[in-house]
């Protein structure tokens, strides 16, 4: 599959023409781009105008980084994966409110179950070849709408799942106030960071190698030895992963879960946010979630109809934009 | 459960069966001749539902609906297609189903400012309301002109695509794209009407539907997605397939609703997991 | 003579209606170049195709090394030792030339590894340009493989196949777009490599054809119509039929 992005995991991809500055700055950025984004993230709460705001920009910004693992580094437009948000979403939900787990076991639970899922619709995605793939995902996280939307006891189907505050956090003898807003943000922020660090060494392994590959050329990976429907899989199950854990952390920050989040309208904001952002760069995803939520906010003030506007953004984007807000800036400042 | 209770579900099935034939049809055509999944499939039949009710009470006249929504539904497809489709030739594959993706978003939220939120319902024409009796019980007259109206589609269809030389030119398009532009075909002119056919049908689907439900700006959502798996079971860029798969699933739907209303969706995502299982690419689609 | 490393048995493969090969024998003995030949159409990317795996025969037999390969899916072709390139450029467009030989040299492990640096892997950059060094790229480890000039990525593609160490190596036109300059460089790499190596060749130009091939096969309309020395296929008066009279005249 052919996308006009620039890669920008690994250092030595430079173009011929590109100055020594440049990619010193390029590599740099590499380098260092786990800290720099947690760097970053650290100081969003006092930037943006509000902290609920910042914590949605953190659960989206894991979110859109789990699912660019998949869609811009190996190559593959899932349409189905808030179906990984949401079973993580719920999974913690239910084990603490239904099951009185705590909250690590529950997130341990969400992450899990969030795999699970993605074994099971992988093994039967990737089996379908091309554009097949969207549409297969799509409909198969529009199954496990629809099954939570009929297994109400368990989900509270269209109302959503309730009841599951989690009031104080407790490690290593610390009692975390998480209803304070600054407090949830850093405890969600630590989330983040595993996540980023986690994605971050997958990019720079030999399997983050492999990924681009298939990327960039999938019969010839396939040619070179690599058994592409196995890793394809295996970055589908690592994605919906950390899709989950995405889910558990907007679980605990809302303490609710509302079955639109299994919709295909989420996972359809999955992708714009990805895009948006930019796709195969590292904290692109980030960028997207932040730059879509401030739109959702800042439009929604003057109209009800703000997707309308996101929307025509979006299909700007495809057409004039698709390396995204932050792969475009990179592509021009870091070239 | 007596016989006549589960024929009467039967062709209650083939009619469902039709709408989703004729919608995955037009995406199936799409997909075959441009390689363009339309995301905004199911919000064009939507729009052509309301097209219909909006003709319908202009002229009075919901045949005037009927002929008229469908061709201006698809000449706003060919407005599409040149466009926002026609620029991402040659870009990733994966670009034409973004882009109509945003635009199922702006074509929803656009009928909601202009028609409002709520559900309208689309009145059955007064020569097809009331019921049959056709010996093995009664049944709607209306879901039987559904029935007629799409097999007549599709005949005349079938006939285009075997009969006409422009038939020809797409049915070879959809194997060699590349074969008929160095034969001198227009090629553009050829995506164009396809893609306008291939709206056109999915507006008549809308148009059709109405009066079986109220027509809200939501209706195409779900309809999307029936379209899409429709598609996975009876294998892309497929014409057969579109219509055996959607007869199939129109009638399992029909069929569980004896049983248990709810799960009729879910039966459907059901199928489509046991074809992924047992045949990847579809019951009639072409081999990897 | 020595035992066949590589053995097709009444090899066929149709699509639908249409053969694209019949009933081909041969055998392919270590360390020798042998060129199959054929006008257009008459089977040679299916044989290609069927002998790296690419394609399942619908009749017939692979061995390798005594070993049945039929059936064997395609990615494990490499790892048992048979590496192919493409006619048409087949690259990781966007990767350095470097990256594109060391992911090619990666394949047989440490592929499934998360976690680890890939620079903890050193051998396997090393690997990568030295296959480079062999096909003339040594200059151009850091260039961006779409950047590279045609017949520098001929000999990437060649690259990318040799980091495997194969012993079966499968060059699909490899001198494809090439002008007699860079044909005589490609033919000098070639005969390099066939000291130790097993060549399979598809080519059209005659008399490079003649002057490197041990052997020569001669395809078609999917069947083998004549297998010998390049002396013995000169004078087969079936093939000066079918092809000779369609010298292109390259080098």
């Amino acid at each position: 599959m052919e996308r006009d992005m620039t890669v920008k995991s690994i250092p030595l991809a430079a173009t011929s023409s590109g100055a020594r500055k440049a990619t010193d700055l390029a590599a740099a950025l590499t380098n260092w781009r786990v800290l720099l984004s947690i760097a970053a993230l650290c100081l969003l709460p006092w930037v943006l105008p509000s902290k609920a705001l910042a914590v949605n920009v953190l659960v989206y910004g894991v979110l859109a980084m789990g699912y660019n693992l998949l869609f811009g580094y190996t190559g593959l437009l899932s349409f189905g994966h808030a179906a990984f948000f949401g079973a993580g979403a719920y999974i913690t939900g239910i084990a603490i409110g239904q099951f009185g787990v705590p909250w690590y076991g529950a997130v341990l639970l969400g992450i899990i179950g969030g795999g699970l899922l993605a074994l099971a619709i992988g093994a039967l995605s990737i089996r379908t070849r091309g554009i097949y793939f969207s549409m297969v995902t799509l409909a198969l996280a529009q199954l496990v709408y629809h099954v939570a939307l009929q297994a109400s006891s368990w989900t509270g189907g269209e109302n959503g799942l309730r009841g599951f505050t989690v009031a104080k956090i407790d490690i290593a003898g610390f009692s975390i106030n998480f209803l304070d807003p600054v407090s949830k943000y850093y405890v969600l922020m630590v989330f983040a960071a595993l996540a980023l660090w986690f994605v971050s060494r997958i990019l720079n392994s030999p399997f983050g190698a492999a990924i681009e590959a298939i990327r960039e050329n999938e019969t010839r990976a396939r040619t070179c030895g690599y058994d592409v429907e196995r890793t394809k899989l295996i970055s589908f199950v690592l994605s919906g992963l950390i899709c989950a854990l995405a889910g558990t952390m907007s679980a605990l920050h809302l303490a609710f879960v509302p079955l639109d989040v299994l919709h295909y309208q989420t996972s359809g904001m999955i992708v714009m946010m990805t895009l948006l952002g930019g796709a195969s760069s590292f904290f692109g995803p980030f960028v997207g979630a932040l730059a879509f939520l401030l739109m959702e906010d800042v439009f929604s003030l003057w109209t009800s109809h703000w997707q309308i506007i996101v929307g025509s953004i979006f299909i700007l984007f495809v057409l004039f934009l698709p390396k995204g807000i932050w792969g475009t800036f990179l592509a021009r400042v870091v070239r | 459960m007596d016989a006549e209770l589960i024929l009467i579900q039967l062709f209650s099935g083939v009619a469902l069966g039709a709408i989703l034939v004729i919608t995955a049809l037009g995406l199936s055509i799409i997909f075959g001749m441009l390689g363009v999944v339309n995301f905004a499939h199911g919000a064009l039949f939507m729009i052509g539902a309301y097209a219909g009710l909006w003709v319908a009470s202009l002229t009075g006249s919901f045949w005037w609906g009927l002929l008229v929504a469908p061709i201006m539904i698809g000449v706003f497809g060919m407005a599409i297609e040149w466009l926002l489709v026609r620029p991402l030739y040659g870009r990733s594959v994966d670009d034409p189903l973004l882009l109509t993706f945003g635009l199922s978003y702006v074509l929803v939220e656009a009928v909601r400012i202009v028609f409002g939120n709520d559900g309208i319902p689309f009145p059955t024409p007064s020569q097809l309301t009331g019921v049959a009796n056709l010996g093995i019980g009664y049944f709607p007259i209306y879901r039987l002109f559904v029935i007629v109206v799409v097999a007549v589609v599709l005949l005349l269809l079938w006939l285009a695509l075997e009969k006409t030389k422009f038939g020809l030119i797409v049915r070879a398009g959809s194997r060699d794209p590349t074969i008929m532009r160095v034969l001198g075909v227009n090629i553009s002119k050829v995506w164009l009407l396809v893609f306008g056919v291939g709206v056109g049908l999915a507006a008549l689907g809308g148009v059709l539907a109405g009066p079986m439900r109220t027509v809200n700006p939501e209706m195409g959502s779900l309809v999307l997605i029936e379209a899409f798996v429709v598609t996975v079971i009876g294998g892309l860029g497929s014409l057969l397939g579109s219509v055996v798969a959607g007869l199939l699933v129109g009638v399992a739907i029909s069929m569980t609703a004896l049983f248990a209303p709810e799960m009729g969706t879910i039966v459907m995502f059901a199928l489509m997991a046991l074809v992924l299982l047992v045949r990847p690419r579809g019951l009639f689609g072409k081999a990897a | 003579m020595s035992a066949p490393l590589l053995a097709v048995e009444n090899v066929g493969r149709r699509f639908g209606g249409f053969v694209a090969l019949d009933g081909v024998t041969a055998q392919f003995e270590p360390n020798k170049v042998t060129s199959i030949i054929g006008p257009n159409g008459a089977g040679k990317s299916t044989f290609f195709n069927v002998l790296s795996g690419v394609l399942t025969p619908s009749t017939g037999s692979i061995r390798f090394k005594g070993q049945n390969l039929t059936g064997t899916r395609q990615h494990k072709f490499v790892h048992l030792g048979i590496a192919r390139s493409y006619q048409i450029t087949n690259i990781f467009p966007e990767l350095s030339a470097h990256e594109n030989v060391r992911v090619a040299a990666q394949a047989a492990r440490s592929r499934y590894n998360i976690w680890r640096n890939r620079s903890h892997f050193p051998e396997l950059g090393e690997r990568a340009d030295a296959a480079l060094d062999s096909v003339g790229l040594g200059g151009k480890h850091n260039e961006t493989a779409k950047f590279l000039a045609h017949g520098q990525q001929r000999a990437l593609e060649i690259a990318i196949a040799l980091v495997s160490d194969p012993e079966v190596l499968l060059l699909d036109e490899p001198t494809a777009g090439m002008g007699p300059e860079e044909t005589k460089d490609m033919v000098a790499l070639l005969e390099k490599l066939a000291r130790d190596r097993t060549i399979l060749l598809v080519e059209h130009k005659m008399k490079m054809i003649l002057g490197l091939s041990d052997r020569i096969l001669v395809l078609h309309h999917g069947r083998l119509i004549a297998d010998g020395s390049p002396r013995d296929i000169q004078a087969d008066p079936d093939v000066r039929r079918v092809y000779l009279g369609q010298n292109d005249g390259y080098a």
